[in-house]
Formats: structure tokens, C-alpha cells, sequence
């Protein structure tokens, strides 16, 4: 049983008021090992009452598709974009749709990326090193670069897939601290 | 469970339930929507308690008693847990509607009729 729903096409019955099914949260970070899944559904404006019985009938879907607990919030585009909604970040951000099965921000024409701003001047050469062999690798072996599919846009200036976060901090910070991140929309 | 005990419950879970329904509409009322949304949501689950115990003769002692319960011998009730409890789990960060108040409400109206009770 998979919890990266959005890498499979998976034969969902849904009404024309939905716009899309979006995995987010926890569960679409890189190396994370989910304890549960976060699906929002986006739906044109239609009544509360809808929405929800809707989204049950379509957590019940997905809930044959995964062993892990489903908890589905139900959204239009008011809804979605009002202040009290704390989840929109990391939708927009994190999201991937089910139903395109690419990242939901994808649907406003944007592409989410995150930037990581790092300076090795105060390392010592052998934690140089260390570092260029983390993002580019050594002896054939791929680094975190090829790995993750992110790039070097300049020195000191690496762009990857919000997915990858995790990984890519959690190496990085094992030999400096001074790094910055911003989230961004491309 | 006795059936003087069994009286007793049902007393109890229809006497909580309408006192958390009326509380839930003054407050509803007085445009308090977070205060309404748990107070519906607890009357629905003394509600919920009460169908189980005219079904079942028990009641469950937890939430997840209560979802174990209704998921393998009532869907129905299940999906109307399932679908509520979030609301209620939130209701202490995040601001609730009057829409979703009277969502809960009808989910509330229709657990009574179930159960045979006037609110």
C-alpha cells in the first residue's frame, strides 16, 4: 500500500464540483515515513453540506487505496484562500493533485521551488570538500543534486523540489549551519 | 448491563443531548459559531451514544470506542462522525462558520430522528 497517492493514477469517481484532490502535508516529503495522509479537495462553490459529503465518499475511495489514516478537508476557492485556512502554504506549496498528478500549484501556473543560500567561508578545506562531494558526488556515485533532480544556479545558490527539503537540510546541516531557505514560486 | 442501568443511561444521553442542542442554538444565536459547532458536536455524539445503547444495549467509553463501534456495525453513523469530528478537534484554532455550524446541526436533527428524541 502506497502513500504517495499522486505517483499512481487511481480510478476515482467524483462529481464535475470537484476541481481537484490534492495530497499534502507530511506524507509528500521526501524521506519522510508518513503516520497518516492529509487530502485536501478543492471544489467550486458549493454548499458546505456538499463538500463534505462529497469528500467522505471520496476519502472512503482512497481509504481502500492506502492501510494509513485519511484525513480530508474540504475547500472552494474562498474558503481555501481565507486567512483562517493555516493549510494553504503548504497546499499551494506541497501539494500534489491526484487528479493531474503533478503539483497542484501547477493549476495557477506556478512551479514551487525551494532556494538554498549556503556560504562554506568559514569551513575548514576538508568540510569543502566534504560539501561539493555531498551535492555533486564522487567516484561515479551520484550527489544529492543528481540525485533529487535540483541544480546549482550559482555558487553558493542551489534550487530543488520543496519534496526534497528534508533531505537536502538534514545533509547540509551535518557540516554547516550558516544556510539560508526560501520557499518560492517560479 | 442491567436494565435499570440501561434506563438510567438513556435518560441521561437524552437529557445531555437536548441541554447541549439548546445550548449550542443560544449560542448559535448569538453568533458564537465555535462555541455552537461543539456544543452541536457534543449533543450529536450523546446521540450517538444513545443509538448504540438502544442498538447495542452498551455505550463506548472512548472516541475511538465510539468510531470502532459505528464503523463496523453502523456506516451510516460512522460517516457522519468521521466527517464532524475534524471540525470539532479544530475548533480550538481555528475560527468556525455559520455555515458549518448548521451543517452540524442537521447532522444533529437527523441523529434524533434516529433515535426518536424531540430536541
Amino acid at each position: 500500500m502506497t502513500s504517495k497517492l499522486w505517483l499512481k493514477k487511481h480510478k476515482l469517481i467524483y462529481s464535475k464540483d470537484v476541481l481537484d484532490i490534492v495530497q499534502f502535508g507530511s506524507s509528500v516529503i521526501g524521506d519522510k515515513i508518513p503516520h497518516d495522509l492529509d487530502i485536501a479537495v478543492i471544489f467550486e462553490k458549493i454548499p458546505l453540506k456538499e463538500q463534505l459529503d462529497q469528500s467522505q465518499k471520496i476519502k472512503a475511495q482512497l481509504q481502500k487505496i492506502t492501510d494509513l489514516p485519511i484525513h480530508i478537508k474540504s475547500f472552494d476557492f474562498y474558503s481555501f484562500f481565507d486567512k483562517s485556512n493555516f493549510a494553504k502554504e503548504n497546499i499551494l506549496f506541497c501539494g500534489k493533485s491526484l487528479i493531474g498528478l503533478d503539483n497542484f500549484s501547477k493549476k495557477f501556473g506556478f512551479e514551487p521551488k525551494i532556494q538554498i543560500s549556503y556560504s562554506l567561508k568559514d569551513l575548514k578545506k576538508k568540510d569543502k570538500v566534504k560539501f561539493n562531494y555531498l551535492l555533486n558526488g564522487k567516484k561515479g556515485e551520484y550527489g544529492l543534486l543528481r540525485q533529487h533532480g535540483g541544480k546549482l544556479l550559482n555558487p553558493g545558490l542551489i534550487e530543488i523540489f520543496p519534496e526534497h527539503e528534508f533531505i537536502f537540510v538534514g545533509s547540509i546541516k551535518k557540516i554547516t549551519n550558516n544556510f539560508e531557505i526560501r520557499k518560492i514560486l517560479t | 448491563m442491567n436494565n435499570g442501568l440501561i434506563k438510567e443511561k438513556l435518560e441521561i444521553l437524552k437529557k445531555t443531548a437536548k441541554e447541549y442542542f439548546d445550548s449550542a442554538c443560544e449560542e448559535f444565536s448569538k453568533k458564537r459559531y465555535n462555541s455552537s459547532v461543539v456544543l452541536y458536536f457534543k449533543s450529536l455524539v450523546a446521540l450517538i451514544d444513545l443509538f448504540i445503547l438502544q442498538k447495542t444495549s452498551n455505550t463506548p467509553s472512548s472516541h475511538t470506542e465510539r468510531f470502532r463501534i459505528t464503523k463496523e456495525r453502523f456506516k451510516d453513523i460512522y460517516n457522519i462522525l468521521d466527517k464532524d469530528f475534524p471540525f470539532y478537534q479544530e475548533s480550538y484554532v481555528h475560527l468556525m462558520t455559520k455555515e458549518l455550524a448548521e451543517v452540524i446541526k442537521n447532522d444533529v436533527e437527523i441523529m434524533a430522528k434516529k433515535t426518536q428524541i424531540n430536541l
